[in-house]
């Protein structure tokens, strides 16, 4: 499988641009293909009983209210790394369904970016205003929509994957990143996390990927 | 994947007793102890197809000793591979003592310091002569690091007569005993499976991948 860092949340690029935001509507969506994109990030199994999130006026608000713990989210290009070219990418569209875990930690610090975002927050200010990032032991998400578009990189969904959520910790000593292994991760030194990420056979919809 | 409840296990992948189906367990007790014994390159060479060459080329083995495990080569990466024997399974596992049982993993630094000393210890007891019921009044809790994983990889292991093969390439991620859901493992369509039981001391979680570690793809995902 190639190898390709995608613009997934958290993972960051060392690449400089000076973009800034696009006019906000071009980052929105209609409100019921979001809550559709955003379930496709999991099997109906676990989305069909999750939390929705859909993106408003001022940051995400609960749409559909679950009841097994998951959130699910399209993320928009700011949940990519500060200083990654697709940041104020408005073609992204990231979805994904996080456990209790991952929602609470994880999630929890791309729902108070996306605040900062639409309050018209420069790249530089989020940077400098960011918090810590309150692991919790656990986390994870799925990514197994079809319908995502992750970044100009790959330019649609990649892979169908797990997300495993780490506190920082290097690549090799978690096996990824070499020949033959199944894992991916990033391995900044500057990543408050580690983004462990398992690439999957299936699509949420249960359909096989062409080139896993 | 339908999970029925398995104990706690490095092979992992046990299933459904074969006594709830009114037959007999086939391995009620341990086997003469050679037949659990290995070629030593034999050994070296399974341990080590747990992960690609890429982790395993540079990782310590461990092989079975007359005691128990014994470091075979050194390694340099932090990495750790050795072949399980079925007594890694929960205690009430039918597979417990299955002499054919060969389960091929690769833990991570995280894991060798957390999770792999429990195997190793009962491997020392099992070799010992101690009974199971011994063991289970001796098991002392696992406390998994974070960041504590396991591939397994190899398409040569025997992870127990339910799968009589090496099941699927898969990844192991260890944690604290974890509520049911969490992850949303074994729910329909979901690439995730969870194993934990009565008397498991850590929850997995797999997640099944499309390639063996040599490269090949399973015939199956």
């Amino acid at each position: 499988m190639r190898r390709v860092l995608v613009a997934l949340s958290v993972i960051p690029f060392a690449v400089i641009h000076a973009q800034g935001m696009a006019p906000v509507d071009q980052y929105r969506m209609d409100r019921a293909a979001e809550i559709a994109l955003a379930k496709s990030a999991a099997p109906a199994a676990i989305s069909e009983d999750a939390d929705v999130l859909v993106m408003g006026a001022a940051g995400y608000e609960t749409a559909v209210k679950g009841k097994n713990g998951f959130v699910c989210v399209v993320e928009r290009g700011w949940a990519t790394d500060y200083g990654n070219p697709d940041f104020w990418n408005p073609q992204v569209r990231s979805p994904f369904c996080y456990n209790a875990l991952g929602a609470r930690s994880v999630l929890a610090d791309y729902l108070a970016r996306t605040r900062q975002a639409l309050s018209g927050m420069s790249e530089a200010k989020m940077e400098a205003a960011k918090p810590p990032l309150k692991l919790e032991n656990g986390a994870m998400a799925y990514m197994l929509s079809k319908d995502g578009y992750l970044g100009g990189d790959v330019k649609g969904p990649w892979h169908p994957h797990v997300m495993v959520f780490m506190p920082h910790m290097s690549a090799a000593s978690l096996g990824a990143n070499v020949e033959h292994s199944p894992a991916v991760v990033n391995d900044s030194p500057t990543s408050r996390i580690t983004v462990f990420v398992i690439p999957v056979a299936r699509w949420s919809d249960g359909t096989a990927d062409s080139a896993p | 994947m339908k999970i029925t409840v398995v104990g706690i296990t490095i092979a992992a992948l046990l299933p459904a007793p074969v006594w709830a189906q009114g037959t007999a367990n086939p391995y009620p007790s341990m086997a003469p102890v050679e037949q659990y014994r290995m070629d030593r390159a034999a050994e070296i060479a399974l341990a080590k197809s747990a992960a690609p060459a890429s982790i395993s080329d540079s990782a310590e083995i461990l092989v079975m000793g007359t005691a128990g495990y014994e470091t075979a080569v050194k390694g340099k990466n932090g990495f750790v591979c050795a072949v399980g024997r079925s007594w890694a399974n929960d205690f009430d596992n039918p597979d417990f003592w299955n002499p054919k049982a060969r389960s091929p993993v690769c833990v991570n630094a995280a894991a060798a310091r957390s999770f792999l000393p429990y195997y190793l210890t009962r491997t020392k007891w099992v070799l010992a002569g101690m009974t199971v019921v011994k063991m289970q009044a001796a098991t002392q809790p696992v406390k998994p690091e974070a960041g504590a994983m396991v591939y397994m990889l190899s398409k040569e292991g025997y992870l127990g007569d339910n799968v009589k093969g090496p099941w699927h390439p898969h990844l192991m991620f260890v944690y604290p005993r974890t509520p049911d859901g969490a992850w949303g493992a074994n729910a329909p369509g979901s690439p995730v499976e969870e194993y934990d039981g009565p008397s498991a001391l850590v929850t997995l979680f797999l997640v099944r991948v499309s390639h063996w570690s040599d490269g090949s793809p399973d015939s199956a995902p």
